[in-house]
């Protein structure tokens, strides 16, 4: 489980200690999914990158409080899912339809095409469905980490994933 | 690509783009909140307004206690108290599914501004200089922490006060309720954790409400499973008595 891994431990050991540097490296680490994450639920980079830092700000402040014994992704990304819900939530107005794409995605190629139309049927998805999916196509969470960061059961994580799933491959059979 | 599995995966990649100005930006955000000149250092800032509000809170209790035994106003207040409220009362819970009727001591607490009826006979109440606490008495030594801490914070409001509670008890329980608004037995916010589903499992039950001013009031249960119908009901009905004095 990447939360076990020893680097994040004594990263955040570090922190804990006060270490300004070793949150910029806990940051470079975690930045680039952490904030792929974010777009993909909130469908806006704007808000994403606000949910992010806010995101960060919370682990930062509350570091102190983390028991170094737990997994450290699905607290980052409890943090990270809450902070992006409370932004859409306060903003609900600002809750746009996913940003178009760009001139170079939308080349005109069967595997693209699908790939273009997965992720809009996925953006249409309920968020009950969407986040789960996200989490583990995005972040390659297991289950149990899903289950961690939504603090939802484990069987319900299941049934979510494979009815979302399940969404996604009807979408495209009827496509085709 | 055939594989369902992978195209979700790579749907979800290439259309999502992040530059390094990106993620630079959100860096430079997050450093000017953390490590600006109002808070450079934030961590040293906050044990600094700790002591501070140690010290205040110290020089209050002084003071009153002073004033209270020395002056008319202050003899007023602790008279006011007295008048208000009585300083025993009979109340009759539910215990494991038993009736029982339980007395319950006027406690009050003048640097916080609050009063608490405390099962005397069970528990005892220890003012502290920052935490207020009650502790189960003989306790024995083959079972988990039995205590509820009372503590006010005067600048942070009940909203902020319980989202960054949930953030640290999320870190530190595997099974968390909440948090969730509530009327009773206090009209603010309340989250329970649990370290797992053994008999001592330990408990952790929190109320956070308004000070009625800009702060909050933070109690804090911590018990074990097997204990929620015991000691778990004793401390709500003693949070029941909870009230604030202006």
């Amino acid at each position: 489980m990447r939360g076990e891994n020893p680097v994040d431990k004594d990263i955040i050991r570090n922190i804990k200690f006060g270490h300004k540097e070793s949150f910029k490296e806990l940051y470079d680490m975690h930045i680039d999914k952490a904030l792929r994450t974010a777009i993909a639920i909130t469908k806006n980079k704007e808000i994403a990158k606000d949910a992010t830092q806010e995101a960060f700000i919370r682990v930062y402040l509350n570091i102190s409080s983390y028991d170094i014994d737990q997994p450290f992704e699905p607290w980052l990304y409890r943090i990270l899912i809450n902070e992006c819900m409370r932004i859409l939530k306060k903003d609900s107005k600002l809750k746009l339809s996913y940003e178009p794409l760009s001139e170079n995605q939308l080349v005109a190629n069967e595997d693209q095409e699908d790939l273009t139309y997965i992720y809009e049927v996925l953006n249409s998805l309920g968020d009950i469905h969407r986040i789960p999916l996200i989490l583990k196509y995005l972040q390659s969470f297991s289950e149990k980490e899903i289950a961690k960061a939504l603090e939802l059961n484990i069987n319900t994580v299941k049934s979510r994933l494979f009815q979302g799933r399940q969404k996604l491959k009807n979408a495209l059979e009827t496509k085709q | 690509m055939n594989n369902l599995d992978d195209k979700i995966k790579s749907a979800l990649e290439d259309n999502i783009n992040i530059t390094e100005s990106d993620k630079n930006q959100v860096w430079k955000k997050i450093e000017t909140g953390l490590y600006s000149n109002k808070n450079s250092n934030f961590k040293r800032i906050h044990f600094k307004r700790r002591s501070f509000i140690n010290l205040v809170a110290t020089a209050a209790v002084i003071a009153i206690l002073f004033v209270g035994s020395k002056t008319k106003v202050g003899h007023a207040i602790v008279t006011q108290i007295k008048d208000l409220f009585v300083p025993e009362k009979q109340i009759t819970q539910e215990i494991e599914g038993e009736k029982e009727k339980t007395n319950m001591n006027l406690h009050q607490s003048l640097k916080s501004n609050y009063i608490i009826y405390v099962d005397e006979e069970r528990y005892e109440f220890i003012d502290g200089e920052e935490v207020d606490k009650i502790i189960m008495k003989d306790k024995p030594d083959n079972i988990p922490e039995v205590s509820m801490d009372i503590q006010q914070l005067i600048d942070r409001s009940p909203e902020d006060v319980i989202k960054d509670l949930e953030l640290q008890i999320q870190g530190k329980y595997e099974i968390v309720h909440g948090p969730e608004t509530i009327r009773e037995p206090i009209n603010g916010f309340t989250i329970r954790a649990l370290s797992g589903q053994k008999w001592d499992s330990l408990v952790i039950k929190i109320y956070v409400l308004s000070n009625e001013q800009q702060g909050s009031f933070i109690i804090t249960q911590h018990y074990f499973l097997e204990a929620a119908e015991g000691h778990g009901v004793r401390f709500d009905e003693m949070v029941k008595e909870f009230k604030i004095v202006k």
